[in-house]
């Protein structure tokens, strides 16, 4: 090896030209440096397929549970007995069937 | 970092890191990607640059290259980092730029004799910010530099050769 192959080498090496970083990287790095709060309003993230399935379905069983209208139940309701009036004088009529 | 110390440092050094990413991983896309990946992770913290360990560019470059070894590794999950079997395979040049031939002998190198060749020879780091970048003993970096410039040589030698005749 010749002690000048070094230099053809790299000579050779530098006709492989590649240009600086592109407009559209400052632009990228730009943005998410001066408007980093606009994420909140634009920005998205990435969930995977099945956690984002499972919240699905959580969300779904939750909005189902409150359209529901609960089934009024014998237990919870109330009567009012303001209106209420005993009868003064009843008379009671005793029938007898026949069996 | 502040958003000043960033914008320095972008502005300082966005350009070694493209080139040096594009001709590592052979596309303007994944480098710009990496790039950006890079100053983001910077500005998040997480990856902290201390003087004590280098030169910003060295800490810099070290960052892009654990990501464009990542990508690489992302790509080809098989791919050996670093050969000791030569590349020996001389190019084919026929109806090809030089440029795109270089491109192509240099693509041809394992990873690891590739970045060493790329910081010498085109980003022109010594040997210690190289050793320093890739986090690599500097006997580990001369031996890569050499067998990458043997392969090239190799690789090239229709270049070469044709060169030395004109």
């Amino acid at each position: 090896m010749e002690p000048s192959d070094d230099q053809k080498l790299s000579k050779l090496l530098k006709e492989w030209q590649v240009p600086g970083a592109p407009p559209s990287l400052d632009r990228r790095v730009m943005a998410w440096r001066e408007r980093w709060w606009k994420i909140l309003l634009t920005g998205s993230i990435r969930v995977p397929v099945p956690l984002g399935a499972a919240l699905a379905v959580i969300l779904l069983l939750m909005s189902v549970a409150l359209v529901r209208k609960p089934a009024p139940s014998r237990a919870d309701s109330t009567v009012n007995l303001v209106d209420f009036r005993p009868v003064d004088d009843p008379q009671v009529r005793i029938i007898r069937g026949q069996l | 970092m502040t958003s000043a110390d960033l914008h320095a440092a972008y502005a300082g050094h966005k350009d070694v890191l493209y080139r040096f990413a594009r001709r590592m991983t052979g596309s303007a896309v994944v480098a710009e990607d990496l790039v950006h990946d890079c100053f983001l992770m910077v500005w998040r913290d997480a990856v902290v640059y201390s003087p004590n360990r280098g030169t910003m560019r060295s800490f810099l470059i070290g960052v892009i290259r654990n990501l464009a070894l990542k990508q690489l590794r992302r790509e080809r999950p098989f791919l050996e980092l670093e050969e000791d079997s030569g590349v020996c395979e001389p190019i084919d040049p026929a109806g090809k730029e030089r440029g795109e031939l270089v491109a192509q002998a240099v693509a041809g190198l394992p990873p690891l004799q590739r970045e060493a060749i790329l910081l010498a020879e085109y980003e022109e780091l010594s040997l210690e910010e190289i050793a320093s970048a890739t986090g690599s003993e500097l006997a580990a970096v001369k031996s890569r530099l050499h067998r990458a410039r043997e392969n090239l040589r190799c690789r090239l030698a229709p270049l070469l050769e044709m060169k030395g005749q004109v």
